[in-house]
């Protein structure tokens, strides 16, 4: 497994790096492409898991399953939904902040030296092989997290959380290489239902109100 | 004595015939996957060689820094390119000057491309100049970091290009590791600032709201503008160089047996496939608009920052 460490590496950094792309970022379009890509390489992480198994130990892991459900789903299937929630909202442009972007980058970057911090206090992941990329996925968490909370449309709140569930995966393949199928298979299908029913409310919020700004939401329309 | 300074003739040629062709791929590519035919690879030697023969006209209330910019310009880039060895086999005065010096070598030659801008008055050379500006002082401290990283990165301890280049083919394919893509990240997003590429400013347009080096040398013409544009392409070869020659070092270290000739085709090679991925982002990518260019600089920065951290804060 230690051989693989370096090519983790890499991808993780490739992930962290798109996160980044996507808080710089306010056009929707551009948000599912980064989406995509990062999805992509969240695919190759488990793609290189499986190929190490078929390998190494000849034998068909279920981490293969988990690399056709993300390409399937989270490059496929969800951008092309986003994408048409997009078009029907007809809503381009992020406009307004809570934070504008180029302090959200900063804080970003804040987050990823704040998981450096508390990934460096726990001995049991400094054994040379967790270490080094739980920096990096551990801060895809935090940095979906505040993806979330600073924006103020729903596709965007959408795509925060899609980040986040990204990172939470990769966090945990990076950790266990390859968790049981049925634990993968719950989050996976949580996230699915979740971006449905999140869809729907999309569309529901923009009919209702004519707009998708959530912090709007507060008004009573009766 | 005589033999190095051959070599660094040798340098300048060899910079100052790459240098137009570089616009010339990245126009190439961007029309053939627009499904235009386009202009020639070669079509910027053809505008220089016209606009050198031309006439000029000078507005008779510009001072004589408009006249002195142009020449000031390209000296300060050509002088820049001692700095920056193309082929490890070529001499460079590295123990002289560093990158700090090329860096800001490079912000002089910008000083008085501004000034040229100012000086005419016109009101659309005034917008170029402190648009430029804005974004120059924006992206600056990414490439100062990016190269500090990378002087410390590659065992040279040192941020003269040479050492860098030797320490890069040292670690070989360890070049792919976090601390490099990280650097190669914010060094695209600095490329692209520095040489008024797409997302930051339209190379090809003479749009007047949005652009920023082509309103600056809107007053110039005839030999005049052909220095501007050569020093221009000289600028965008020197980042190419840099990016090619850390972040590709293969054939970086001095093998004799080779001779001269290798080297420099592997050179070419390696600035081509930058110059590709360079015209691939700016086809791909939409201008964006002038408040949205902190943004950009904002991420260039911290994936340089980050870079730095990743290899001497977060390793150890």
């Amino acid at each position: 497994m230690d051989k693989l460490a370096p090519l983790l590496n890499i991808f993780s950094v490739g992930i962290l790096i798109s996160t980044f792309s996507l808080v710089a970022s306010k056009r929707i379009m551009s948000y599912i492409k980064a989406f995509r890509i990062q999805s992509l390489i969240l695919a190759a992480v488990a793609a290189i898991f499986s190929i190490y198994y078929l390998v190494e130990e000849n034998r068909l892991e279920g981490i293969f399953i988990i690399f056709l459900l993300t390409v399937v789903f989270k490059v496929i299937y969800i951008p092309s939904m986003l994408k048409r929630i997009s078009v029907r909202v007809e809503y381009k442009v992020e406009k307004d902040f809570f934070i504008n972007i180029p302090i959200s980058i900063i804080i970003c970057c804040g987050l990823v030296i704040l998981t450096w911090y508390v990934v460096s206090k726990i001995p049991e992941l400094n054994n040379g092989y967790n270490g080094s990329f739980m920096v990096q996925s551990v801060s895809v968490i935090l940095i979906g997290l505040f993806f979330m909370i600073s924006r103020k449309k729903a596709i965007g709140q959408i795509i925060g959380f899609l980040v986040l569930e990204n990172g939470t995966f990769l966090t945990a393949i990076l950790l266990t290489s390859g968790m049981p199928m049925i634990v993968e298979f719950g989050i996976f299908f949580d996230l699915l239902t979740a971006v449905l029913i999140m869809g729907i409310f999309v569309f529901r919020i923009n009919e209702t109100f004519e707009h998708i700004d959530l912090n709007k939401l507060r008004n009573l329309r009766g | 004595m005589l033999n190095r300074f051959i070599d660094l003739v040798l340098q300048i040629v060899l910079v100052l015939l790459v240098a137009p062709l570089v616009n010339g791929i990245i126009r190439k590519i961007k029309s053939t996957i627009q499904h235009r035919k386009g202009a020639p690879v070669l079509q910027l030697y053809f505008d220089l060689i016209k606009l050198f023969k031309k006439n000029m006209v000078i507005s008779q209330h510009s001072s004589w820094i408009f006249i002195a910019a142009p020449y000031i310009y390209f000296i300060t880039v050509i002088t820049a390119f001692i700095f920056v060895p193309v082929v490890p086999q070529l001499f460079s005065f590295g123990f002289i000057g560093d990158a700090i010096l090329v860096v800001y070598l490079l912000a002089l030659g910008r000083f008085f491309l501004t000034l040229s801008g100012l000086d005419t008055g016109s009101t659309f050379g005034g917008m170029g100049s402190s648009r430029e500006m804005m974004i120059s002082s924006l992206i600056e401290p990414s490439l100062i970091i990016t190269i500090f990283t990378l002087g410390l990165s590659s065992k040279a301890g040192s941020t003269a290009f040479q050492a860098i280049y030797e320490g890069n083919a040292k670690l070989g394919i360890g070049v792919i590791s976090p601390i490099y893509l990280l650097l190669l990240a914010a060094m695209f997003i600095i490329i692209i600032a520095e040489t008024a590429r797409i997302p930051v400013d339209d190379p090809s347009t003479h749009l007047e709201l949005t652009m920023v080096h082509e309103a600056m040398i809107l007053e110039y013409s005839g030999r005049y503008l052909a220095l501007m544009e050569y020093g221009a392409s000289l600028k965008q070869l020197i980042l190419i160089t840099i990016t090619a020659n850390v972040f590709l070092p293969f054939g970086n270290s001095v093998i004799p047996e080779l001779g001269l000739v290798f080297p420099i085709l592997i050179y070419l090679a390696k600035v081509i496939v930058i110059t590709v991925i360079i015209a691939i982002i700016e086809i791909n990518t939409v201008k964006l608009r002038l408040f949205s260019v902190p943004n950009l600089a904002a991420l260039a920065f911290i994936l340089a920052l980050l870079g730095f951290m990743s290899g001497f804060v977060f390793g150890r």
